[in-house]
């Protein structure tokens, strides 16, 4: 005989088991219902007999839910093309940069030069109050708002497994919101009534403009975090004898290069106020730089070279949309070339443009060609955050106020 | 080894020779006095000693230096969090005015117009409003007509709501953006104002006097100690969420709506609500109390002006609530968002739900969804409702409201039909309510060098109370799940006793509750040997700066 070990106490487990084992070879009890039926002379049919048959099949319900299903991706969705078109979005870089933006838009660039009005309107000294004001501004972006949302993985290439503690603070994309706003705000407040009674100010609204360039389709969606117009368009007067920097020959690489190709788009333009709003007329578009949500679409990390790139397609795309809304859709050469200011900015570094926009027509590199007015790499702080428990700002640097300034004022 | 056991003798031998104790009794010589000094009658029943614990325990929240510290020390009793109930700002169940009313203690006064206070701004406000007129109507059609927006909808909210709320933020900005521009060259208070979008506003407070649920009035029958307060009232911790559209704050307060001395006012008694709040439909969650007015500790500007919010919420609710429901909703967020605000900014002046105001603090209110505009006036006075205080405090705070109004008809062909040039004064009477110095210490009860926790010399001391609040405020899930009692425990030992030949180990089963483990309760980050002081230092765990409220145990 086995002895097995006696099992002194109740165990979840065992219990469990042994009560599958019961449950699990459960033997119909016969209650005599049968004999008794049959006795009595009742038929008793099979229970089995009656669920032979399948399951009738229904029709599948539509059933109507909170928000409306968006269409299947397929080629009967109203917005599908045959020919496919290259989609440079907000959230992608161009591979080459600055140079593949250039071939792109046709544009040459007259480098660390603004316009003459902008360059002394930026060295008119803001009072000092103004620049507590910023510092205010800066501060409370980095240091003094409440958001804890979680922040990127912290990375050590070193040890490249290592897992840091996730960091909650304040998001790149609110950062930039706060900071942009506040700097908008302090100066429209310092502006005369009657400058900013001109101007209308909206945040966070789409531009797209579609164009062919070498029988190729291509289309720029971009956002605009804050678009300034003004009831009349901006004008700048410009010097001749500036050496621009000509359009590059690209080859090996070609202007389309990392950008995906979509079946799904629609051929017109859009700029996002009407024609019929009297402040229509884009002045300034700022363009946040928020490092989570810019890749290339390979896992390269964006180059300084290829967030430049991102201005001057960003001005593009606003300038163009609204000059198609102006002239219409099949525009080429413009009859007064449309300017716009655009700064782009990761909070801490600013990239100043203003962009002439001459043609719409971006075949080849020869004709009239666009201009991109630019100063670039701007810093307005070197640090601010949290150092050892205490809030810090340091190396402030007035300058750039200065031209924040000049831009909106031009 | 040897050197060691000499030492310890000695040590013992020290404690017993020195006899310390005999000696007290020879130093005062005068001990007899002309009038017989007799010491305080204290009550010496169990409520009277646990009132004297717990007052102890809000002497040394008073006594802390720093804002942060006051807000960790209100945390202190709880590992896991507090079971708060939840008041969020949009979430209005039908009926809730009576709770809303008793939790932030506010006497509601339906008005027509303004307080009083108001009267002086009234003409500066109607030449600003014929200014502003015709940009805002501008703006009013532009925002809805003009712009091609593209508002990104999450799934959690129904959609109209949510698009009604983006439109209305959009009006918001516009609005204010043209009054405050206006406004500049007119009054100082505006240039220097900061204002905030989408800012995080949380308060957390304990509410005193709520009936006590039945598994506690069971479980206290069990108990030899409670047999003759069976129902003694517990206190409820209160957590306020919200959200607003835009806020302006600045360094200064605003003025009280009314004299400090009112607040008093029997005739502003709230009727109290001692039924659980489960009953109306508000909900408790184990949270950390979290204090935040849009900013941390050691901003300039720490008083709110004005804020901004949504009644989007407001189409979410059945159509059986009926508009009276829907009307007192309205109230019921002013009131949550204004008490919650304020009460937040108190809380960075020093004060907390135990240590009451010494001024009143005043805000505005407006919610809006860019038609229809309600406003209101709120005067803080007390922050103090726990316990007994829920009974004993006399004072209240007071918010005026109004009506929802039209600020216009229609807009038809991109022309705003019937603007209401009233309800625009209102509003450009909120922007002209400025902020004034006020004569008396805003932060009693703080310290003179060290406010925040930015001001400790400490480095270590600043940074681990840095790191400490910013993680506790966060209310990030722990790394270890929270106890819990599973659910065959619970049949085959709790309800019916099954398993009794079993080892008692699990804490329902040593009468430990560990929710009531205390926030300093784990260990503290070790020292590895490498690392600990030369020669030798038997120190194997960093130090922790706990604020130390709590009775020992």
């Amino acid at each position: 005989m086995k002895l097995s070990q006696v099992l002194n106490r109740q165990h979840i487990g065992f219990m469990f088991k042994k009560h599958w084992i019961i449950q699990g070879k459960r033997v119909p009890i016969d209650t005599g219902v049968e004999d008794y039926l049959k006795a009595k002379g009742i038929p008793v049919e099979d229970a089995l007999e009656f669920v032979k048959e399948k399951p009738e099949v229904h029709e599948k319900v539509n059933i109507v839910g909170q928000y409306e299903e968006p269409l299947p991706l397929d080629e009967n969705h109203p917005n599908y093309k045959a020919k496919p078109c290259y989609t440079l979005r907000n959230t992608n870089v161009l591979l080459e940069g600055i140079s593949q933006a250039q071939v792109l838009t046709k544009t040459i660039i007259a480098e660390d030069k603004l316009p003459p009005k902008i360059e002394e309107l930026a060295q008119v000294e803001a009072p000092k109050a103004i620049h507590e004001n910023v510092k205010k501004a800066i501060l409370s972006a980095n240091v003094f708002d409440c958001e804890q949302k979680k922040l990127p993985k912290i990375k050590d290439p070193q040890r490249p497994a290592y897992n840091f503690p996730r960091i909650l603070g304040i998001t790149d994309r609110r950062r930039n919101q706060i900071l942009t706003n506040r700097l908008l705000q302090l100066i429209e407040k310092s502006s005369d009534t009657e400058v900013t009674q001109t101007k209308y100010v909206v945040n966070d609204v789409e531009t797209h403009t579609t164009f062919d360039k070498d029988e190729e389709l291509i289309q720029f969606q971009d956002v605009c975090n804050i678009l300034v117009t003004s009831n009349k368009p901006v004008k700048h007067d410009t010097e001749k004898d500036i050496p621009f920097v000509e359009i590059p020959d690209l080859y090996p690489v070609k202007h389309t290069v990392t950008l995906p190709m979509e079946h799904f788009y629609s051929e017109t333009s859009k700029y996002p106020i009407k024609p019929s709003v009297s402040m229509n007329h884009p002045h300034t578009t700022w363009l946040h730089f928020n490092k989570t949500e810019v890749s290339n679409i390979y896992e390269t990390p964006v180059t300084s070279n290829q967030i430049l790139g991102r201005s001057l397609t960003h001005a593009f795309t606003v300038a163009s949309a609204y000059a198609k809304q102006l002239h219409g859709e099949d525009v080429k050469d413009l009859p007064e070339p449309v300017y716009i200011n655009c700064i782009q900015t990761d909070g801490q570094n600013y990239h100043f443009g203003v962009l002439e926009l001459n043609t719409l027509d971006v075949d080849g590199n020869e004709g009239t060609k666009n201009v991109w007015y630019c100063k670039n790499d701007m810093k307005l702080y070197g640090s601010s955050r949290y150092f050892s428990g205490m809030p810090v700002l340091e190396n402030y640097n007035p300058k750039v106020y200065g031209y924040i300034n000049a831009f909106y004022n031009c | 080894m040897h050197l060691i056991r000499t030492h310890r003798t000695f040590s013992k031998l020290k404690s017993i020779l020195l006899r310390r104790h005999s000696q007290a009794a020879l130093i005062d010589q005068n001990e007899y006095t002309e009038t017989p000094e007799y010491p305080p009658i204290l009550d010496m029943s169990i409520q009277g000693r646990k009132l004297r614990e717990r007052e102890t325990m809000y002497e040394k929240i008073k006594q802390l230096n720093t804002v942060e510290e006051k807000q960790i020390a209100l945390n202190m009793p709880r590992y896991y969090g507090w079971p708060c109930v939840m008041l969020n700002e949009d979430k209005i169940p039908y009926n809730a005015m009576p709770l809303v009313q008793c939790y932030t203690r506010t006497h509601f006064i339906p008005t027509e117009k303004l307080p009083d206070s108001y009267a002086d701004t009234a003409s500066t406000a109607d030449e600003i409003t014929k200014e502003v007129k015709a940009f805002i109507e501008d703006a009013l059609c532009i925002e809805s007509e003009g712009v091609e927006h593209n508002f990104s909808l999450s799934l959690e909210k129904p959609e109209p709501s949510q698009k009604e709320d983006a439109l209305a933020k959009c009006i918001v900005r516009q609005i204010n953006r043209i009054i405050s521009n206006n406004l500049t060259d007119k009054v100082p208070h505006i240039i220097s104002t900061q204002v905030d979008y989408d800012p995080r506003h949380e308060a957390f407070w304990f509410v005193g006097g709520v009936d006590i649920p039945d598994s506690v009035l069971n479980w206290r029958k069990k108990q030899s100690w409670y047999k003759d307060r069976l129902e003694e009232n517990l206190d409820r911790p209160v957590q306020y969420i919200g959200t607003p559209f835009l806020t302006l704050r600045n360094k200064l307060p605003l003025k009280p709506i009314i004299p400090y001395s009112e607040a008093e006012n029997a005739d502003f008694k709230v009727p109290k609500f001692s039924y659980s709040p489960n009953n109306v439909g508000y909900f408790t969650n184990f949270r950390h109390g979290t204090n935040m007015p849009g900013y941390w500790p050691g901003d300039y500007d720490e008083f709110g002006m004005l804020s901004y919010h949504g009644r989007g919420h407001i189409l979410d609710r059945k159509e059986s609530f009926g508009p009276e429901d829907n009307l007192e909703a309205l109230h019921c967020q002013a009131m949550k968002a204004s008490f919650g605000w304020l009460l937040a900014q108190a809380n960075y002046q020093g004060f907390t739900t135990y240590n009451d105001l010494t001024y009143p603090l005043a805000t505005q209110t407006v919610i809006t969804n860019g038609q229809l505009w309600s406003f209101y006036a709120y005067q803080l006075n007390t922050i103090v409702m726990h316990n007994e205080q829920m009974d004993e405090n006399p004072k209240h705070n007071v918010c005026f409201g109004t009506k929802p109004m039209k600020l216009y008809d229609s807009i038809e062909n991109g022309k705003v039909q019937g603007l209401n040039e009233e309800v625009l004064k209102t509003l450009v009477q909120f922007y002209l309510n400025s902020p004034e110095e006020r004569e008396h210490d805003l932060k009693p009860y703080l310290g003179k060098e060290e406010q925040v926790v930015a001001d400790i010399e400490d480095d270590r001391k600043r940074c681990w109370l840095e790191d400490r609040y910013k993680h506790l405020v966060a209310n990030r899930p722990k790394h270890f799940l929270p106890p819990e009692t599973y659910l065959w425990e619970k049949i085959f030992k709790i309800q019916f006793n099954l398993r009794f030949h079993e080892k008692k180990r699990r804490p329902f089963e040593l009468d430990i509750n560990p929710y009531k483990r205390r926030l300093n309760e784990h260990l503290p980050p070790y020292i590895p040997k490498l690392l600990r002081k030369y020669p030798r230092s038997k120190k194997k765990f960093e130090n922790t700066y706990y604020p130390d409220v709590l009775n020992h145990k």
